[in-house]
């Protein structure tokens, strides 16, 4: 699956009056979205290099054109284990706070403009320890879950600094 | 950036320098030089801060500056003899200006220092031996400021301009009238034709500034020829289009006026022209010829005066709006004074005495400011191009042998240009060490003062050059290190004299290269370290065993111990036991060393030895499983094989290797650093620590030893234990450059050990 826009959503006129335009992508059979102002680039799997007593969602660094960014892998954050990369694997590049990161998704599947009155508050997932979900939106026939990006980020440093000051 | 904003940016880059120069040659002059250069050089800067300063209305700054520069005036006139000059006081005052150019420069206001203000003021009025003209009264800076006031409402008083305001209190009056003619002071008159190149505002340089440079109660007049000025469709407002004619009656000769506006004006700006004394030139004002003024447009004038506004030291000092072009008399000066052609004594500015001046404008013209930024964009980019070559290089391998011999051959030539091109960009990177040491006469003089000591501190080397990552890290540690043999170092002048010494003490800050690396030195020739009480102290704080013996050298070392200070009382300046152990932690985290060497009562010489960069590092190229790392080859001491190494087990899992006589710990890197897939470790790197100790490291293989370029992992990410940071390999993957210590301590808690307090070595 590769990165397929359609042409309707560039195209709406003027998204209506509070409107979020939404990037999608799967992982597994779920679909999680962010916000498109986020989104710096998309590009195809690359190798990355481990980083020591990360945590288990860090898969490591990779160079970006002569910068070094973090690659998180979502399926291991979101507690599905961790995604066997292959060429056809997606890394999302984004923007977090004042940093920048990959995103290790299965596919990138769609951009949608929601309106932000659809967005409804996550319920209180018991799973969801990190509140890495931001909010919901329910899409024609599928749930997006919004990610929060700068929890699932943080989360690695926290994660970090446990897993050093336990081993 | 607007243009005006982008040119006082540079202004202040330029004062840096010029209070460089300033601090410089006092300091110069107050050791004993007497050359009158570096009078003209320190007045020439406090004189150039003072026309910037004024261009962009930085109003604290020109008062004090006028005041500094009129007490140099006297220096530089000889009305003050040299040898007589307060030169700690110029020293107190050039720190006062960078105090003044710094608040300027973050739009705050610094106060004025009145203390120093009069204290200038009183240079050159306590010799009574003045000559007849006695120097202007410097009454109070603001009447300095307003001395250098509306130029053109000045012209038009003197001119007795209708519609002209007289300037009231502007410091200019000498409440003398142009007419009075029978009361005439002594001197002769003189005429200069002030031509300034267009682009004389462009240069900072106003009217008011240079004219500002005369004495003003020998001005009898100033007209404005504005004959020059385009028509509206075609003025550049930041032309100058203006001509001017002073007439003065004055005592200077025809050089003396020349070299007043040496500072100012090119040579052929302007023409001193000295007139008979006679009776004709009573009216030295030419009284026709407005014939071209008059043709001047209103709006020009007013565009003019809207140009000296916003060009003028503040508001309300702003020219008056009102002028009238035709109270500006074109300039006929050779048809007022007959008597021109009576052998004219037409003194064109003199060739200038020391070519080497010139030289030196001449290389200034030809250097460019760059903004860091840029460099840092170029340097990122020739990294990436090493990593492009490197990535050919490999891609190459797999040709067919002829193809192969040729594109090599190719490769091996752009790898030597791409070298090239790395050093090239480094050295623009690269800057004089002076960018710090200047800051530190002051420090010392600052110090000094607060601790009733006398030092004098020589700089050595100040342009040696490094890059500039290592530039920003040097003020700390060697300010550290200053305050250090300020506090520790050096004996009150009492003690010194009791010791036989001379009562001022020296500290020699010396830079200079030495294999491949910069080396700093701090020397001062005080009482050394007391090395009883330091013993003593790490003895109490159990650093040291009770009963441990230790050499002195051993002792020396212990300055650089965590929380050991030796001085009695805490003071302000050091003594806080924060000192000389944070310095070795920096010095130690950007790959350097620090050494000290004392002899007590004969003084105490610390050796800082830094890498000339952080941009790069020359690396060794290690794998362990699938992973790649880099260690700096700085820390390597030596690499061999594991069957050559009698390795002991002791408990936990930890091992040790007896290595030229001792045992030293072993760490398996993969473990440590949790490396993926199968490891064989049979090579081990013996590597240095910070600490001093040396420790070995097993990897698998030693892939190559090549010049890295250092990528920071924090910023996108964050801190990785055991590397300091990451770099790009050939085949454009990352990989992490290790730190030893860094290492060690992953090492420690991965063994479940708590991390053993390390003592000193020795």
């Amino acid at each position: 699956m590769s990165l397929q826009l359609s042409e309707k959503h560039f195209t709406s006129a003027q998204p209506e009056s509070a409107a979020r335009r939404i990037v999608t992508f799967r992982v597994g059979d779920r679909t999680f979205g962010i916000d498109v102002g986020m989104v710096r680039e998309i590009k195809g799997w690359q190798a990355t290099t481990p980083l020591p007593h990360a945590a288990p969602h860090v898969r490591g660094v990779l160079n970006l054109r002569g910068v070094i960014l973090a690659v998180y892998d979502l399926r291991t954050a979101i507690g599905l284990g961790t995604t066997d990369a292959t060429a056809t694997h997606v890394i999302v590049v984004v923007d977090v706070e004042d940093k920048t990161a990959g995103l290790l998704v299965d596919s990138v599947s769609d951009i949608v403009d929601v309106p932000v009155s659809a967005v409804r508050p996550a319920p209180d997932l018991e799973r969801d320890e990190h509140g890495l979900i931001e909010g919901l939106v329910l899409l024609d026939t599928e749930i997006v879950a919004l990610l929060d990006l700068a929890a699932v980020i943080r989360d690695g440093g926290d994660n970090q600094d446990k897993q050093l000051r336990v081993a | 950036m607007d243009p005006l904003a982008e040119l006082k940016q540079t202004f202040f880059q330029e004062c840096e320098e010029l209070l460089g120069a300033l601090e410089q040659k006092l300091q110069a002059l107050d050791e004993g030089s007497r050359d009158s250069e570096d009078v003209n050089a320190a007045f020439r800067a406090i004189h150039s801060i003072k026309g910037g300063a004024g261009a962009f209305g930085c109003t604290e700054l020109v008062g004090f500056a006028h005041v500094f520069e009129a007490a140099l005036d006297h220096l530089r006139s000889g009305r003050v003899a040299l040898d007589d000059a307060p030169f700690t006081l110029f020293l107190r005052c050039s720190d006062a200006v960078a105090d003044l150019v710094s608040a300027a420069r973050n739009d705050e206001t610094a106060p004025v220092r009145p203390d120093l203000l009069a204290a200038l003021e009183q240079v050159g009025q306590a010799k009574p031996a003045a000559p007849a003209a006695p120097a202007e009264p410097a009454a109070d800076a603001p009447v300095g400021i307003a001395a250098l006031g509306n130029l053109l409402a000045m012209v038009d008083a003197k001119m007795g301009a209708p519609a002209a305001p007289p300037a009231a209190n502007d410091g200019w009056d000498d409440d003398e009238p142009v007419a009075a003619a029978p009361a005439r002071k002594p001197g002769h008159d003189v005429c200069i034709k002030i031509t300034p190149e267009a682009d004389l505002f462009r240069r900072v340089i106003e009217p008011r500034v240079a004219i500002g440079i005369l004495p003003a109660e020998e001005i009898v007049s100033v007209s404005c020829d504005l004959s020059q000025v385009p028509p509206l469709e075609t003025l550049d407002v930041t032309d100058c289009h203006m001509r001017f004619t002073v007439m003065m009656r004055t005592e200077l000769s025809a050089d003396e006026i020349v070299s007043k506006f040496d500072f100012t004006l090119a040579n052929e700006e302007f023409e001193v022209e000295v007139l008979p004394d006679s009776e004709t030139a009573a009216d030295p004002v030419p009284a026709a010829a407005p014939a071209a003024a008059a043709e001047v447009p209103q709006s020009v004038a007013a565009d003019l005066s809207a140009i000296l506004a916003r060009l003028g030291p503040s508001a309300e000092v702003a020219p008056q709006p009102d002028i009238q072009p035709t109270a500006a008399p074109v300039a006929a000066p050779a048809a007022a004074a007959p008597a021109t052609a009576a052998a004219p004594a037409v003194a064109r500015a003199p060739a200038r005495p020391v070519s080497n001046e010139a030289a030196a404008r001449q290389r200034q013209a030809v250097s460019v400011r760059v903004d860091l930024d840029r460099i840092d964009r170029l340097m990122n980019l020739v990294g990436e191009i090493v990593i492009t070559q490197s990535m050919l290089v490999e891609c190459v391998r797999s040709l067919p042998y002829d193809v192969y011999a040729k594109t090599a051959e190719g490769i091996l030539t752009l790898s030597r240009q791409t070298r090239e091109l790395q050093d090239h960009v480094m050295a623009v990177r690269a800057q004089p060490v002076k960018a710090v040491f200047q800051r530190m006469p002051r420090l010392v003089r600052e110090l000094a003062q607060t601790l009733g000591k006398e030092v004098k501190l020589v700089l050595e080397g100040e342009n040696t050059e490094v890059d500039k990552t290592i530039i920003e890290e040097l003020a700390d540690p060697l300010t550290h290190m200053i305050r250090n043999s300020m506090d520790h170092g050096v004996e009150t002048p009492e003690d010194r004299i009791a010791a036989g010494k001379n009562p001022e003490g020296t500290i020699k800050l010396i830079a200079e290269h030495r294999a491949g690396r910069i080396v700093i030195s701090v020397t001062d020739d005080g009482r050394g370290i007391g090395r009883d009480r330091l013993l003593a102290k790490a003895k109490s704080r159990g650093l040291v065993g009770a009963d441990e013996k230790l050499a002195p050298e051993e002792i020396d070392q212990l300055i650089f111990a965590a929380g050991l200070s030796t001085a009695d009382a805490v003071s302000d300046i050091s003594g806080r036991g924060v000192g000389m152990d944070v310095v070795r932690r920096n010095v130690e985290s950007l790959g350097g060393r620090i050494s000290v060497d004392s002899e007590p009562g004969r003084g105490c010489k610390f050796t800082l030895a830094l890498p000339l960069t952080l941009a790069v590092l020359e690396g060794m190229v290690i794998r362990c499983g699938d992973d790649r790392y880099v260690i700096p080859i700085a820390s390597v001491i030596e690499t061999q094989h594991l069957a050559n190494t009698p390795i002991e087990h002791l408990t936990f899992g930890q091992e040790v290797l007896r290595w030229r006589g001792e045992i030293t710990p072993l760490h398996r890197l993969g473990a440590v650093m949790g490396s993926a897939g199968k490891r064989d470790e049979n090579i081990i790197i013996i590597a240095e620590t910070e600490r001093g100790g040396n420790v070995g490291i097993a990897v698998d293989e030693i892939v190559g030893q090549q010049q890295v370029v250092v990528k920071s992992l924090e910023s996108n990410y964050g801190a990785v234990a055991g590397a300091s940071a990451a770099t790009i390999l050939g085949d454009g993957l990352v990989a992490l450059i290790l730190d030893v210590d860094s290492m060690l301590r992953v090492a420690a808690s991965g063994t479940r050990q708590p991390a053993p307090e390390l003592k000193l070595a020795g």
